[in-house]
């Protein structure tokens, strides 16, 4: 027991000098130790394996954020089912929402979708917009700029230390994005349809037409009437490429794939999601090899 | 003529797209002055109604009593809050209000409508800004002790009331007026939290004795991964307060929780709670116990199916101490928030005031619940 204590005192005392910093997801924990680097002692809450939306409330995820100084939130809705429960049992108002050690980085993202009203005869629809940017990898310098901002603002003292991190990892990051978008050229014009809205930043930027859903409508699973009406509309438009993310079931993808002759990819949606993503890098190129060749 | 005509309406359209423009223009007001439609609560519709199908008839029913534990008064109505009739049943309407008071309080605020009756279900403050991990709630509010008791109805895996806390607690559980203090500890990766409450002991099946504030409840809940995808969370109480019968009540809770995820949305979770109750009266103390364990099996994300076993086994030594309840449901959820369940109950923990006798009551049900409106995500 003293034992116990003793380590856990070290422990905390070895973390204190860090900054303690929680990210909802994997991608947001990779922005983070690009920019802060060893001052952060930074926990990712979600896993990419599943659905982002539908992450399990876990109580063991409590202390991280007990004890955070910095929460980097996905936003956008896209934790609306998840986090707020969890922020509550926390009781940690450094971290609160609208405090200074929240940052919502959607506020960072030009928002695409946006609907113009809003129902729940829509399905799980985000009223904000469009919250998975992240598939786009233009959209990730915004978001290290907006947290390289938030870190100096909560830890002035390594402020050199951010800017210079930052200016390193962009301009690594630019140089990724000339090879990124040369070997999206192949793709352009490209028709594809996605099992939920998961790649419209991506697809947009690169002007691949995104036709239709495998769900009917956001959050709802799909039916045999909408199926058999996306087996005929993709054949009439002669569609031969259907995006599905790891986390839905993928037998409708592949029932529809035999009708149609179409091919299944399965694109990662957050580092991690699928084998060889672990970094930000090997995450895009991922997607760019799994689409375009 | 038609020239005319063709004059005015440029004329007229000119005019319009003047006041077109000035709309636009970035000095226009955004809202009206005064408007207040952005400090609106978050407000939730929650309704929830079930068909029963049941072998005891309606008035027979409503005279059941849970031997040791409760008792038939053919003067007092029954207090059966679900799923009363054969037939059907509007359980409820609950309206939830939720809203940020300042910077210091969050309120809450949850009202049960239900065909006959306007219920404060509960209503309290929350607070948002302590030091140290620390919380305060203080109003009318469900006790966190244990795990189901501060849970909804909407929300449990099953329709009906776990029969240890029918037994115990009776069928509004610790619902009451009072203070509770939260305390998340500062550990590393698992959960640790104390909280203590005091409450005025309006609950009259174990407490009761209201000349001043009679009970308090202590508890402390932990959390840990035991791999990536299983968490385990367990928790133990204590309830000391004054019964109506002029001696202390003393209960001691315990319970445990594990989750497994599995692939995409299934999971399994299996959950059990156990409730000791030491009831001091003018003459004895009287001891009884029981549990509850359920297991539940989600398949995907429309459909779970779970089963629970109830058990009285400990009762005094006058009444019957093998009362108990199997349950089993199957749930469906075309949409995160409508569900539909279909539920069979075979309880062999009734007796029937109105003939006296124990019979063994088998019900099959086929709830409905909505949450509409902007309602806040469940936690664990």
């Amino acid at each position: 027991m003293k034992k116990t204590l003793l380590l856990l005192t070290l422990f905390s005392t070895l973390t204190f000098a860090k900054l303690n910093v929680v990210a909802s997801y994997p991608y947001l924990g990779e922005i983070l130790h690009a920019i802060g680097g060893d001052n952060l002692h930074v926990k990712v809450l979600a896993s990419s394996k599943r659905d982002p939306h539908f992450v399990i409330p876990k109580p063991s995820l409590i202390p991280s954020i007990a004890r955070a100084k910095l929460l980097v939130a996905n936003g956008a809705g896209l934790e609306i089912g998840w986090l707020p429960p969890l922020l509550k049992s926390a009781n940690n108002p450094k971290v609160r929402i609208g405090s200074e050690g929240f940052l919502d980085i959607s506020r960072a993202i030009d928002l695409i979708d946006v609907p113009l009203s809003v129902s729940r005869s829509m399905g799980d629809i985000h009223p904000e917009g469009n919250p998975h940017f992240v598939t786009d990898p233009h959209n990730v310098l915004p978001m290290a700029k907006l947290i390289t901002e938030k870190l100096i603002e909560l830890d002035a003292s390594h402020k050199k230390e951010y800017q210079d991190n930052l200016t390193a990892f962009s301009q690594k990051w630019e140089e990724f994005l000339l090879t990124f978008d040369k070997g999206m050229k192949s793709c352009q014009g490209k028709k594809v349809i996605q099992y939920h809205e998961l790649y419209n930043y991506l697809l947009k930027r690169y002007n691949i037409e995104s036709v239709a859903n495998i769900e009917p409508l956001p959050g709802i699973s799909p039916s045999s009437k909408h199926t058999l009406e996306l087996i005929q509309k993709m054949k009439e438009d002669n569609i031969t490429t259907i995006i599905q993310d790891p986390y839905h079931e993928k037998k409708t993808a592949k029932f529809i794939a035999d009708k149609t002759n179409a091919k299944v990819i399965i694109l990662p949606h957050d580092i991690g999601s699928v084998n060889n993503t672990k970094s930000l890098e090997s995450f895009y190129t991922t997607i760019e090899e799994r689409l375009c060749h | 003529m038609t020239k005319k005509l063709i004059l005015l309406s440029l004329c007229a359209s000119t005019i319009l797209f003047a006041q077109n423009g000035q709309e636009n223009t970035p000095t226009a007001q955004k809202a009206v002055t005064f408007d207040q439609k952005s400090f609106l609560p978050d407000i939730a519709l929650i309704l929830d109604s079930s068909m029963v199908s049941r072998n005891v008839n309606n008035s027979t029913y409503e005279s059941y009593y849970i031997p040791g534990f409760s008792t038939y008064d053919s003067d007092k109505e029954a207090e059966i809050p679900f799923n009363k009739e054969r037939g059907f049943n509007l359980n409820y309407a609950e309206l939830a209000l939720h809203s940020t008071v300042g910077p210091f309080f969050d309120s809450d605020a949850i009202f049960h409508l239900k065909p006959d009756a306007f219920e404060i279900e509960e209503a309290y403050l929350t607070s948002r800004s302590l030091p140290y991990n620390l919380r305060t709630k203080l109003g009318k509010f469900r006790s966190e002790f244990g795990r189901i008791n501060a849970i909804h109805q909407h929300a449990w895996h099953f329709t009906s009331q776990p029969l240890v806390f029918e037994g115990l607690l009776g069928t509004e559980g610790i619902n009451d007026a009072g203070v509770q203090l939260q305390w998340v500890l500062p550990t590393e990766d698992t959960y640790v939290m104390a909280g203590v409450e005091a409450l005025q002991g309006n609950n009259d099946v174990s407490f009761g004795n209201t000349e001043t504030n009679n009970l308090y409840i202590g508890y402390l809940k932990s959390s840990f991964d035991l791999t990536d995808d299983t968490t385990a969370l367990a928790g133990a109480s204590i309830l000391h307060g004054k019964n109506n019968e002029g001696g202390n009540t003393d209960i001691y809770g315990a319970d445990f929780t594990l989750k497994t995820s599995l692939e995409g949305y299934s999971s399994f979770m299996w959950q059990s709670e156990l409730l000791n109750r030491n009831k001091e009266t003018a003459t004895q103390t009287l001891k009884q116990a029981g549990f509850y364990t359920q297991l539940i099996y989600q398949y995907d994300q429309n459909w779970a199916t779970g089963v629970r076993y109830d058990n009285l086994y400990k009762n005094l030594d006058t009444k019957p101490d093998n009362l108990d309840k199997y349950t089993a449901m199957l749930e469906y959820k075309p949409f995160e928030f409508t569900k539909f369940r279909l539920q069979y109950t075979y309880d062999k923990s009734k007796v029937f005031g109105l003939n006296n006798k124990r019979k063994n009551s088998s019900e099959i049900l086929l709830g409905v619940t909505i949450e509409a409106g902007a309602h806040g995500a469940h936690a664990f």
